[in-house]
């Protein structure tokens, strides 16, 4: 009848075949997730493009200003004049305030007049 | 049973024929009948695989039923064209477009519903009607929305489906829709850059199927979007105040060639393009020919000039019209005596200007227009370019009505290269409309005219707008410079008094020349009359307002320190 030998080449092919089919299967598995994903990812692109356009769309110049000009009332925006445009060199120096430092009272003893506590110290 | 039968009768007949030899083996004789079972058997299942065969051959034959929609139309990618601070002017999107199978739709009725749910403005009979045939395949609806999509979808009717489909979008409609062009149903570009970016080989990598929507750079163009933004509103309120058939105006760069802004109108609107092929809706800046007038003037001041025969302290006798092959040239602002050079620009002397060209000579005068490219065929990349028109044989009369701007037509944008030219220091470049930077635009330049003729054309134009007819074209702070022209129309072979052609060409900050703005108006009227305007009123204050809302985002600071900067260099 079966010898070890046999018995175990059995074993063997039986784990085998049961080896190649589950690692078929991820393989079927994994693939199909990655299906999905670039699906997601395509879809997402296309997503970007409507977007990218709907931006665009939304911020033409054109429409700013017909925006603009709608709640006049409200915005009050009005064109840069040229007179209005001014780099940070072009601003006059800032004028230098000298502080009158001496005579600035300190807010001590001396501005409170005389202390109320005699001492020995003070002329009758 | 039968077998048994069988063997026992022959049993028999051998008991029964004595001393008969039995040759067959007992094998034999059930083997003999067990042939005819397997015989029945095997002709029962050749049957039974015959029947199968033949069925399948005979479906093979058959044709099968029309469905599904028809074959796909090769909607090919284009890149995007986008400004040169990166905003998109053409992009492509994808729409779903809804069809159904009427065949296999189970009950039309239901359908139509659920599908008026959505789509409220479907022709109920019409649909109703179409979804009853027995057609395979029909379109409900081109160009959905994806919210749309998306509710159609979550109706589950049976029989319906969607196609993905390409389709270009322009989302600043007409702001630059010549310069942009147009793609028509098969995305093929056939106007404008978008016929450019197809004969610079996307047209070849469609056809090999090798044009990948990812792979496709964006292709940047010199176009400010703002500023052209600003060049269309101006030119389109222009149009309605001065009651004029067309007007236009560009801005470009004269360091380097670039067209920042270029519009015309009347023109169309890319995303609905019924009306693009009119006539009167050409792209007049670079399509349209016409007599330019007195800005031409500024051609013959930097002949004169540049000639050497010249300077700015000689003298033309403007006293009495020139009488030449039966005209009379005469002075449109008359000041009867003797002008000097700045003189003969700033009250744009008619005949000042042909005395300057007599100077030069005929043939020296049409060689100087050739020189700055205003009589040959402009090249750049738009695919709209006119090519000018001048007499066939130049003689005297040619010669002397060419120098303030008539005889010959040349199209605008190529007299704002030339002007370009005057003031950047000599250099003429063709223009483009994709980005370039300073080095490249020396590399492809040609040096036209001496730095003389520079220096004093810059002063000129300065001059002209601080005491010429300029003067409405300036805007405080920003040094404009410039030049009016007012061309009188040709009307039945004749020229008209009535209808005019106006141009001012423009040019700031003058200290530092960066960008030229010229503007054209086409038969433009005064208020409440009907009478011509001319360019002083009209082209001018035009080119006023796109400066002033333009300069900002060109990036020229205001300056208010030198108003009155009307120096000469050269002279000094």
């Amino acid at each position: 009848m079966f010898r070890t030998t046999d018995l175990v080449l059995i074993a063997v092919m039986v784990s085998a075949a049961a080896f190649t089919y589950t690692t078929k299967h991820a393989a079927e598995a994994e693939l199909s997730k990655l299906r999905k994903l670039e699906a997601a990812i395509r879809f997402e692109e296309e997503t970007i493009d409507v977007l990218k356009a709907d931006w665009s769309l939304l911020t033409q110049p054109s429409r700013l200003q017909r925006l603009a000009e709608t709640y006049q009332s409200e915005l009050e925006l009005v064109p840069v004049e040229p007179y209005q445009i001014a780099d940070i060199d072009d601003l006059p120096i800032r004028p230098v305030e000298i502080e009158d430092f001496i005579n600035e009272n300190l807010g001590g003893m001396a501005d409170s007049g005389i202390d109320a506590t005699t001492t020995g110290g003070v002329v009758q | 049973m039968i077998g048994r039968w069988r063997a026992k009768k022959e049993a028999e007949e051998q008991d029964s024929g004595s001393g008969r030899i039995v040759v067959d083996g007992i094998g034999k004789s059930t083997g003999g009948r067990a042939r005819t079972r397997i015989l029945i058997t095997m002709a029962v299942f050749f049957a039974v695989y015959g029947v199968i065969a033949g069925r399948l051959t005979y479906l093979g034959f058959q044709d099968l039923e029309e469905g599904g929609p028809g074959p796909s139309r090769v909607t090919a990618s284009r890149p995007d064209i986008v400004d040169r601070n990166g905003e998109v002017l053409a992009t492509d999107i994808n729409t779903a477009s809804l069809y159904a199978e009427p065949r296999r739709i189970v009950d039309a009725d239901e359908a139509l519903e659920k599908l008026l749910t959505v789509l409220p403005d479907l022709n109920i009979e019409q649909t109703y009607n179409r979804l009853q045939s027995d057609a395979g395949f029909i379109w409900l609806r081109r160009q959905l929305s994806p919210r749309q999509q998306q509710a159609i979808m979550q109706l589950g009717i049976p029989g319906i489906g969607f196609r993905t489909e390409k389709r270009r979008f322009y989302p600043g409609g007409a702001t630059a829709s010549h310069i942009v062009g147009l793609v028509n149903v098969d995305n093929k570009g056939i106007a404008g850059m978008e016929k450019y970016i197809d004969d610079q080989g996307l047209a070849d990598l469609q056809a090999t199927g090798l044009a990948v929507a990812k792979d496709l750079e964006p292709v940047r163009l010199s176009i400010d979007l703002r500023v052209q933004h600003v060049v269309r509103d101006e030119i389109v309120r222009a149009m309605e105040s001065y009651r004029a058939l067309s007007a236009g105006a560009v801005v470009m760069d004269v360091r380097t060639g670039e067209v920042l802004a270029m519009a015309s109108v009347p023109d169309f609107d890319p995303n609905n393009p019924y009306n693009a092929h009119d006539k009167d809706r050409l792209n007049r800046m670079s399509a349209g020919v016409y007599e330019m007038g007195s800005t031409i003037k500024s051609f013959t001041t930097a002949m004169a000039l540049d000639s050497g025969k010249v300077t700015m302290e000689s003298r033309f006798d403007a006293t009495r019209p020139i009488v030449v092959g039966g005209r009379r040239i005469r002075d449109f602002h008359g000041k009867g005596r003797v002008l000097t050079v700045p003189e003969v620009f700033i009250y744009s002397s008619n005949i000042g200007s042909a005395k300057e060209a007599d100077v030069v000579g005929i043939e020296g005068h049409r060689e100087f227009l050739y020189r700055l490219g205003l009589l040959s065929r402009m090249d750049t990349e738009l695919p709209e370019v006119a090519r000018p028109t001048e007499p066939k044989v130049w003689k005297k009369v040619h010669s002397i009505t060419a120098a303030f701007g008539h005889g010959f037509s040349t199209t605008p944008l190529q007299t704002a290269v030339g002007v370009s030219a005057l003031v950047n220091g000599g250099y003429l470049m063709p223009p483009t409309f994709l980005i370039r930077n300073q080095d490249q635009a020396m590399a492809s330049a040609t040096k036209v005219v001496s730095d003389y003729t520079v220096d004093g054309m810059r002063y000129l134009y300065n001059l002209n707008a601080e005491k010429g007819s300029g003067k409405r074209g300036t805007v405080p702070g920003y040094r404009v410079g410039g030049k009016t022209g007012t061309a009188e129309k040709v009307v039945n072979g004749r020229y008209s008094n009535e209808k005019n052609f106006n141009a001012f060409v423009a040019v700031f900050p003058m200290d530092n020349p960066q960008y030229i703005v010229l503007t054209v108006i086409d038969e433009p009227k005064r208020e409440n009359s009907t009478r011509s305007a001319t360019a002083g009123v009209t082209a001018a204050p035009l080119a006023s307002n796109i400066i002033r809302r333009s300069a900002a985002m060109l990036g020229v600071k205001p300056d208010f320190g030198h108003e009155s900067s009307a120096l000469l260099v050269s002279s000094q």
